[in-house]
């Protein structure tokens, strides 16, 4: 993917930069909001990652606001400190995609990235979803695996949901508790990891080849290949 | 304004006297001529007990025929109906009101009225009315001073008190006198701002001490942890793992740091803005069934009770936290087997309760009273995970809805162990 | 003769106005007008009450000593008394 970064911090920056380079994308960066704009308008980048406070008179909402403003659709990721709530509902407002609260994890970065980067397209809404022999059918609400019919409640039919519409990448704790939950604070205990693996149960006990992922340090991933 | 109402209501009334006497002449002509009015003006002259009548009838050449003025007037000239004139009586100049009025065969007639007597009383009232003025005046301004001196007296502790606070003395509080009046709501809505600023100052005085004392400590950790794996040893595995270790530790700042932001964002207020009309029982209900995992995993159950809809107004996300953190906290202390119940029921007028009752050990009454407290942890909870924030936030969310966090055992009378904790929200408009 | 003018100008002088003709004069306050009173009330028909009778008198001997206006003014009340008795 090509991404765009505008972040001043240049620590920060060389860090992020450096991180997803390694994960196979092509990173652009601008170091103040002017800058930012000027690149994000001329040239086509598949996401944005913008520091919410940026110096130069445009920040990260103005930013977003100008490119919206324009009909510039693509996705973008805000990093910020700021974590008041009243901040992250502002940054999603003006046309934010998503709110990630610094510090954090490279590898919470690189999930909202990619997530945000390959998000299934609008136009045509998927009725089914498929990986390896797991089917989920999203009209009559219904999974299967191997044929076989799997009794699973409503909250983990949208937790498989996510995890299948996200197949092959990494999706983060924190991801499933604000996307499957709406939850946007620290529930203190691993109830994710409780959930994930009581789905796991479900999904992929009794059979040979398992689907749902841990991967360590980030999160999970459902994947057709073991 | 009085004295012209007064002054010219006499005046009035002069003239609408000489006016029914002039009527009552020209009726007299009409119907019997000269020597009528001859013997009507004797008449009414012989009967003007007041005497301050003044007549003069004249003939067509302007000799006199009756009446008490010995000549016609040069005040009110040949033509002109109405008049002050100059008459003399007792050879002494006085004012007199004249009225004219011209019959047939150029007969003529006056009609007027000694107003040297109105006059005084004109004199009288003016001076009546000014010495009523300076009366009122002197009073007005008598009654401002000593209005004034109460109004000082009153204010004067609502000063005091602001001073010591400008000087820096927060615990003063303005003294109120239980009258019960526009001084004291003064007093009370100062007293009210002041304990509110207590409270903000406490907030960040917590705040900070809490940075002090409980980031320092895992920081101080982190560091070393690095330091050694830095200048120590040399086997790859174990650096690497060092560098996790440090890791997590910071991720754990990170988290307790979040946790002191959000509950510091309650206390202020601030999130009073995003108050909104929300239905507690799908949320609770929601809840429930998130933990549920947990407490399932445990082989602990997570009950609920919760009724139809419960409808209050308040801050989603924080109600969601507050009562996530006693289910959590609940679990953590409950041993395997035990329950957690989960209740909400309204209270008061448009208020609810949230009750979280486990089947754990409980607090002891001690630990009880600290448990809001930052950091605090009662010694049974040092061996679990936890910031120690977790009550501080639930303690934080109730207030800023207007209500308390109470905890009290859950069987009071001592037949069973452990903890019930209770949410009490106020109705949206008690929120402080 | 010329001293008694000039003397009776002096007395009229203040009465004036300044030098233009003379004000005009209520001739009702004078000892005629309450002659004229008391035979206007002589010439009225009817009994007399006592308190009119007392009036009448008490009037004419003002008049007489030289208070024309008080002996005026008893009079007047004597013949309204006499007017509201008929």
């Amino acid at each position: 993917m090509r991404i765009l970064l505008v972040e001043d911090d240049a620590e920060v920056a060389r860090f992020v930069r450096k991180g997803l380079q390694e994960a196979g994308h092509v990173v652009e960066h601008a170091s103040n909001g002017r800058d930012g704009l000027f690149l994000a308008a001329s040239e086509q980048f598949d996401v944005l990652v913008l520091d919410r406070m940026l110096p130069g008179g445009v920040d990260g909402v103005r930013l977003v606001e100008t490119l919206r403003g324009q009909g510039n659709r693509t996705p973008v990721l805000f990093l910020s400190a700021l974590s008041a709530v009243d901040e992250r509902v502002k940054g999603l407002k003006a046309g934010g995609d998503d709110y990630l609260v610094k510090p954090f994890a490279f590898a919470e970065l690189l999930a909202r990235v990619e997530a945000l980067g390959r998000r299934p397209s609008v136009e045509a809404p998927a009725t089914r979803l498929k990986i390896a022999d797991l089917e989920m059918d999203l009209l009559s609400r219904t999974v299967t695996r191997a044929g076989r019919r799997l009794e699973i409640q409503p909250r983990e039919f949208r937790l498989l949901e996510h995890l299948m519409r996200h197949a092959g990448q990494v999706v983060t704790r924190t991801m499933l508790l604000e996307k499957v939950w709406d939850y946007h604070f620290d529930p203190q205990t691993n109830v994710i990891d409780v959930h994930v693996s009581r789905l796991r149960q479900k999904v992929d006990k009794g059979f040979d080849r398992p689907l749902i992922h841990t991967v360590r340090n980030a999160g999970y991933m459902i994947r057709a290949e073991a | 304004m009085l004295w012209y109402a007064t002054a010219g209501s006499l005046d009035r009334q002069t003239d609408a006297a000489l006016r029914t006497d002039a009527i009552g002449l020209a009726q007299r002509w009409r119907e019997s001529g000269p020597d009528a009015v001859i013997e009507a003006i004797a008449e009414r002259l012989a009967t003007d007990v007041d005497a301050a009548a003044i007549y003069l009838f004249v003939g067509p050449d302007r000799q006199r025929l009756a009446g008490n003025l010995d000549r016609w007037p040069p005040d009110l000239p040949e033509g002109a109906s109405w008049g002050v004139g100059s008459v003399v009586r007792d050879s002494l100049p006085i004012d007199a009101r004249l009225h004219a009025v011209d019959f047939s065969d150029n007969y003529r007639v006056l009609v007027g009225r000694d107003v040297a007597e109105k006059g005084r009383l004109r004199e009288l009232l003016a001076e009546g009315m000014a010495w009523s003025a300076a009366a009122a005046v002197f009073f007005a301004l008598m009654g401002a001073a000593v209005l004034r001196r109460a109004v000082e007296g009153r204010l004067r502790p609502a000063a005091q008190t602001a001073q010591a606070i400008a000087a820096g003395d927060l615990s003063r509080r303005v003294p109120i006198s239980r009258r019960e009046d526009e001084f004291d709501r003064l007093g009370e809505s100062m007293n009210a701002m002041l304990d509110r600023i207590d409270r903000l100052m406490e907030g960040i005085r917590g705040v900070s001490d809490s940075i002090a004392h409980d980031l320092r400590t895992p920081i101080a950790r982190a560091r070393a942890k690095l330091e050694e794996a830095l200048a120590g040893r040399d086997d790859p595995a174990a650096l690497r793992a060092a560098m996790e270790e440090a890791i997590a530790d910071l991720d754990h700042i990170t988290r307790v740091f979040g946790a002191l932001l959000r509950i510091a964002e309650a206390e202020a207020g601030a999130r009073r803005a995003a108050f909104a009309p929300l239905d507690l029982s799908p949320l609770l209900a929601e809840l429930a069934e998130f933990y549920g995992a947990v407490a399932e995993a445990s082989g602990q159950v997570l009950e609920t009770d919760l009724p139809e809809t419960l409808e209050v107004v308040g801050d989603r996300d924080l109600l969601a936290q507050a009562a996530g953190n006693l289910i959590d906290n609940a679990l953590k202390f409950t041993p395997p087997g035990g329950r957690v119940r989960l209740q909400a029921r309204p209270a008061g007028a448009d208020g609810a309760e949230i009750v979280v009752t486990d089947t754990g050990p409980g607090l002891s009454p001690a630990d009880r009273a600290r448990a809001g407290e930052r950091f605090f942890r009662a010694d049974a909870s040092r061996g679990t995970p936890g910031s120690g924030l977790g009550l501080s936030l639930v303690q934080a969310v109730a207030h800023l809805h207007g209500g308390e966090l109470t905890l009290d055992d859950a069987a009071p009378d001592g037949t069973a162990t452990g903890l019930r904790a209770t949410i009490r929200l106020g109705g949206a408009h008690e929120a402080r | 003769m010329r001293l008694l003018q000039s003397l009776a100008l002096a007395c009229v002088a203040p009465v004036l106005g300044a030098g233009s003709e003379p004000m005009p004069r209520i001739t009702t306050d004078s000892r005629e007008y309450c002659i004229e009173l008391a035979e206007r009330l002589a010439k009225m028909p009817g009994p007399r009450e006592e308190a009119v009778t007392r009036l009448v008198e008490d009037g004419v001997r003002l008049c007489d000593s030289g208070h024309p206006r008080l002996g005026v003014a008893r009079l007047r009340r004597a013949m309204r008394a006499m007017l509201a008795g008929h």
